[in-house]
């Protein structure tokens, strides 16, 4: 990779954001390269620099949950990729169905955020074990169909094996493992709203023969029923 | 959920057996009542095949209807298409009728309103009160096209407060039965919610004693043994046996069979003792979970206290529901594989190791 992945950090704790620099920093490939941080969604790609290929999103800015603003950092170009320390998984689903690339919940942020910043620049699936544990959790009736395969890569990952643990626990490649858990993240992205970043996300897995079109249901768009709710409310309410 | 249910069923068979007596009674009407008026005047219509193909539609109407009032309570789109249809029907084979007979020989109206009375049951009771109207002024319309003096009018009176009186009388019935039957069943539940809550206070006094005689076993001969100064708390086995039955005591306290996602309440106290060691422990759940017996639960438990104990310094216990049960699992930095219990009490109990890291899972099948 010759060129470093630009990225913006939005987050209202400066602890936070100096934390997330450090995990950037101390990446050895030195592959992305931070650009701008900001306190509020308002200072995002102000100022003289070029806007960051992928942001890192604070779910919660000054008390509130932001999941509804996604879509429209979405439309603006950006790929996002949510930061939080909630991991409820109906928040994780709201998040990814409003466009986000990837859900990075802060407990698995060193392992996790570097790795989710650079699959989001290259429109890659990444699932963190919090994106895997909602994806389990997922009980709405317009869910994707997943396979027993990827119904039980998903599972051993969430349980938290590793990637070769869970190949060989299902007598398959770890590569295969990566293909059935990508295959579900994409299923996913075919799902719900529509947003530029879903069907980027979706090309880029055909391009990259993790899925055939064939197996992808076609758009079920329920974009006008979800802009009615009203958001989630913060935790405990 | 479980103390509603048998309520519920005894209100819904009662229901059910009211509206399929509704629907012998709408067929009944329709074949017999229309039918033989249909058949008895065939002479009069200027188009006995015209009222024969009306009688058709709304004998198709009230088949649509039964099958979608049987399958649950239709909504208002599907009821009132049915409704309407049948309403269509009645008003043109009123309009086909003769000029200055339209009364005499009109066998539709009654069959429309009770094809309504099937449909709109369950709904609103303004909503058939609306039909019923709509019907009424159709009917009313089409005499005044044909002219209406006194002797007609009186005969439209007369049919309306007949037709429609019998249609309003059996829709207030089945409601009145529907309100009886929600009696009857709740008079039910309250019975048998008390022997539930008896025989749930005999379950917590039996398992009160198990849990004594266990601790008999297990616990009170390490106190001796402490008291007596037989174990040496400075010897690396007793501290070992110390923590296992430390967390065999919270657990044990921690059980309750009438709490709710109990088997995580257990699992967060057999943790608490691996915490207080030093080790990072997450407990995590994925989706509604199915209700585990205590049994099972206690062989989940045991492997979960087994992977704690070797647990060095973190460990994650996760739950997620499968296919009729539930998948247990533990993954803990062990250094090497764990003795687990045996499989029992539907649970069964597998564990790979990869680096030092040990992945072990309990799964319970309810089949």
């Amino acid at each position: 990779m010759a060129q470093p992945v630009t990225v913006a950090i939005i987050e209202d704790h400066p602890v936070v954001t100096e934390g997330v620099a450090s995990w950037i920093r101390s990446d050895p490939g030195e592959r992305v390269r931070l650009v701008q941080t900001a306190r509020d969604l308002s200072g995002l790609g102000v100022g003289p620099q070029p806007p960051a290929d992928v942001v890192i999103l604070d779910l919660e800015l000054s008390g509130e949950l932001i999941t509804t603003h996604i879509p429209a950092l979405v439309a603006a170009g950006f790929r996002v990729v949510a930061f939080s320390g909630h991991s409820d998984p109906a928040i994780v689903m709201e998040t990814l169905d409003n466009g986000a690339h990837a859900y990075v919940s802060k407990d698995e942020g060193s392992e996790h955020l570097v790795e989710a910043v650079l699959a989001a620049a290259a429109d890659r699936p990444y699932v963190t074990r919090s994106q895997a544990r909602a994806m389990l959790a997922d009980q709405r009736p317009a869910r994707p169909t997943l396979s027993e395969q990827e119904r039980q890569a998903l599972l051993l990952w969430f349980q938290g094996m590793s990637k070769a643990s869970v190949g060989r626990r299902m007598s398959i490649s770890e590569n295969t493992v990566r293909q059935y858990i990508s295959r579900a993240r994409a299923k996913y992205a075919a799902t719900g709203r529509t947003a530029p970043s879903k069907d980027a996300l979706l090309a880029r897995a055909i391009e990259d023969g993790v899925i055939k079109p064939g197996e992808i249901a076609p758009y079920q768009s329920f974009a006008r029923a979800e802009a009615q709710r009203p958001s989630l409310g913060a935790p405990g309410q | 959920m479980t103390a509603t249910q048998p309520t519920v069923m005894l209100s819904g068979r009662y229901q059910r057996a009211f509206t399929i007596a509704v629907i012998f009674l709408v067929a009944g009407w329709h074949l017999a009542g229309a039918g033989g008026q249909l058949l008895h005047d065939r002479a009069a219509y200027s188009s006995f095949a015209f009222q024969g193909a009306m009688w058709l539609v709304m004998a198709l109407a009230i088949t649509a209807g039964s099958v979608m009032v049987l399958r649950g309570e239709p909504g208002w789109r599907p009821a009132w298409a049915v409704a309407v249809i049948a309403l269509a029907a009645s008003t043109a084979a009123a309009v086909a009728s003769p000029a200055g007979q339209m009364l005499a020989v009109n066998w539709a109206w009654g069959s429309a309103g009770w094809t309504a009375v099937l449909v709109l049951l369950r709904r609103r009771f303004s909503e058939l009160a609306w039909f019923l109207a709509a019907e009424g002024l159709a009917i009313l319309a089409v005499q005044m096209r044909d002219g209406l003096n006194r002797t007609d009018l009186a005969g439209f009176l007369a049919v309306l407060a007949w037709s429609t009186g019998a249609q309003v009388a059996v829709a207030a019935g089945v409601r009145a039965l529907d309100i009886a039957a929600g009696q009857a069943a709740a008079a039910a539940r309250s019975e048998h919610a008390v022997r539930e809550r008896a025989a749930t206070a005999e379950i917590i006094r039996a398992a009160r004693h198990a849990r004594w005689l266990a601790l008999q076993e297990s616990a009170v001969p390490l106190v001796a043994e402490l008291a007596a100064g037989t174990a040496d708390p400075g010897d690396g086995q007793v501290r070992l046996r110390c923590a296992v039955q430390a967390a065999r005591l919270r657990r044990l306290l921690a059980e309750g069979d009438d709490v709710t996602g109990s088997l995580v309440h257990e699992l967060h106290a057999s943790a608490d003792v691996a915490e207080r060691r030093g080790v990072a422990v997450v407990i995590e759940t994925a989706g509604p979970l199915p209700e585990v017996p205590g049994s099972a639960r206690r062989v989940i438990t045991d492997v979960a206290i087994a992977v704690l104990t070797a647990a060095r310094s973190r460990a994650r216990i996760t739950l997620a529901a499968v296919a009729a049960g539930i998948a247990v699992s533990f993954v803990a930095d062990t250094g090497g594989f764990v003795g687990l219990p045996a499989a029992d009490e539907g649970v069964a109990i597998e564990q790979q190791q990869d680096d030092g890291m040990l992945w072990a899972e309990a799964r319970w099948h309810s089949l």
